[in-house]
């Protein structure tokens, strides 16, 4: 083999085989890291979901699907999944759909302040999750924050239990936060979509007579349909994999009524100690996460 | 166009934009108004301007340790960027350079690493780090960070390699420099920009990461900011202004390197969708 590539030209140049060696040390380190850190746990974690086991026991024992079931008989789990899927559904109507708004305007409706706009919007961004998390917790303060100051000074009467304490409502205050925080983000992926519309586009539509709204109904919106599918598996995503945000601010409470996957995984694992339970529950948080990320890469290769 | 009906449009359009930079803005200006107030204040007056310039909860925040938080994050991040250019660098320009099947489909496996949340295998990667003896260690940090930031950096820097004119590194080649020689004398020097918009993405997730921090630090002279603005929430259970002070002292600095830096961060981000 060795000897039949070295025959053909440019393969057989000298030093060919010592340019090989180079090229694959210099992948080593990548490699490494990923299988010691991405892929190895991943294996772990599927491996481990037929076992039951605790955090500090060596060896557990093998229960085949006993988890799976388990979860699937555990309330909690299918409350936890239904609050990702409100924030993953909400989040893509209001951040998406409010950040294709935005970007819009800043791209072709404004003239004068576009970067000052850009620049405030997009802030909150660049703040932890954990950081945004604890000053919501202080302004939705029952006792200290202005929220419920001024909600009433409106006249109207904010929730008895407080906006994070009422089991009711605090999903959607979680739902609220997260997309303060991030339709600035999805503002920018998208405006970038914009601007890569050719102008003469629009300049031959303008002929037709199609500007302002329908000109974004019919050029817009079909030209940076790639953008906008990269915008949604993005906030999908996001929406199934939320932790800080939902740790800092009720820490799935009020009686687990703001669970959701990564919490609930988190609380199995890490203070309850049910690591098979918490096994079954990150495996499907990974499937999810694969099938949406290969998605994801897709229509990305193909934009 | 009809001045009026451009007038009305373009206020409208201005009104939408407004109202919602004033929906982003309002927290952050509370947060900054409400760690100037006295604690009492903030009861009595949740909606007033704080009374008199009063920076005493500065002084207690920053005695919890908000300083060296900040200092904790600023090397872990610093590391980790350096860790995660060098290594997908390396193996991005690998890739671009191999000929043949195999090297597609590591490139494909590396890709593959993208989809992958941390969340989903955070038990085994911290029974890895307990087992390697590293919990209370930077690199407990440094190292899981930057193995879940290189599928994406290999992804930015494989295009960017890809399109590399290949004349340079002929030349480079008959010059009698080494592929290796070749990548530190030649790619990186050129590839600025691409360097950049990874680090800056990749700085963003660091400098903000949680859970694991959370997990693998409990030493208080390593935590980093999240993790230390946690902490900062139980030491003043209801020392809201210091708590608030802590908030502004660990979100500020960012806040203005992004508004100095806007361009490169915003440009970081938008290639996402590309």
């Amino acid at each position: 083999m060795m000897y039949e590539t070295s025959r053909n030209g440019v393969a057989g140049r000298p030093g060919h085989a010592r340019e090989h060696l180079t090229y694959l040390l210099m992948l080593a380190p990548a490699l490494l890291l990923l299988g010691v850190f991405v892929f190895v746990p991943v294996v772990l974690v599927i491996a481990g979901s037929f076992y039951e086991f605790s955090l500090t026991s060596e060896d557990g024992r093998f229960v085949g699907l006993g988890n799976y079931l388990r979860i699937a008989g555990d309330e909690i789990f299918w409350i936890a999944l239904r609050n990702n899927i409100i924030i993953v559904v909400g989040s893509v109507v209001l951040q998406v759909g409010m950040g294709t708004v935005l970007a819009a305007i800043l791209d072709r409706g404004i003239g004068v302040g576009r970067t000052l706009l850009r620049t405030i919007i997009f802030a909150p961004m660049v703040i932890s999750s954990v950081a945004v998390g604890l000053v919501w917790t202080i302004i939705l303060d029952p006792n200290v924050g202005p929220m419920n100051a001024a909600v009433t000074g409106l006249g109207l009467t904010p929730p008895r239990l407080g906006w994070l304490g009422d089991p009711t409502v605090s999903i959607w205050v979680i739902l609220g936060i997260a997309t303060w925080q991030y339709t600035g983000f999805l503002m920018v992926l998208i405006l970038a979509g914009l601007q890569s519309v050719p102008k003469e586009l629009y300049q031959a539509a303008a002929l037709d007579g199609a500007t302002g709204l329908r000109a974004f109904w019919h050029i817009t919106l079909p030209s940076i349909r790639n953008v906008l599918v990269v915008a949604v598996l993005i906030t999908t995503v996001g929406g199934f994999k939320i932790f800080d945000l939902v740790f800092v601010t009720t820490g799935g409470g009020p009686a687990n009524a703001t669970q959701v996957l990564g919490t609930y995984i988190y609380l199995q694992a890490f203070n309850i100690g049910d690591l098979g339970h918490a096994h079954a529950m990150s495996v499907v948080l990974l499937m999810i996460a694969v099938v949406l990320g290969w998605l994801q890469l897709r229509v990305s290769r193909t934009a | 166009m009809d001045t009026r009906r451009f007038g009305a449009t373009s206020l409208v359009l201005y009104g939408i934009a407004g109202l919602w930079s004033l929906i982003v803005l309002i927290p952050i200006v509370y947060m900054l108004m409400a760690s100037l107030k006295r604690r009492n204040e903030m009861f009595l007056a949740p909606l007033d301007l704080p009374s008199e310039f009063n920076l005493s909860s500065f002084e207690r925040a920053w005695g919890v340790g908000v300083g060296t938080f900040m200092v904790n994050s600023l090397l872990v991040t610093f590391l980790t960027v350096v860790v995660i250019v060098a290594v997908s660098g390396m193996a991005a320009y690998s890739l671009s350079r191999m000929q043949g099947g195999w090297p597609r489909f590591i490139y494909l496996l590396i890709v593959a690493g993208f989809a992958i949340p941390l969340q989903a295998v955070l038990v085994p990667v911290f029974q890895i780090m307990s087992g390697a003896g590293l919990l209370n260690s930077r690199l407990a940090l440094v190292l899981p960070y930057a193995a879940y930031g290189i599928p994406f950096t290999v992804i930015l820097f494989y295009a960017f390699f890809l399109d590399f004119p290949k004349e340079l590194e002929e030349a480079a080649t008959l010059d009698g420099c080494s592929r290796f020689q070749t990548f530190i004398r030649i790619i990186l020097p050129l590839s600025g920009p691409a360097i950049a918009s990874a680090a800056i993405f990749q700085a963003v997730f660091i400098w903000n990461e949680f859970i694991l921090a959370l997990l693998t630090l409990t030493r208080p002279n390593l935590k980093t900011l999240p993790v230390g603005l946690m902490e900062l929430r139980g030491e003043f259970s209801s020392d809201w202004p210091a708590v608030l002070a802590g908030l502004t002292l660990a979100t500020l600095p960012l806040l203005l390197i992004f508004v100095l830096a806007q361009k490169y961060f915003v440009r970081s981000l938008a290639g996402l969708g590309k």
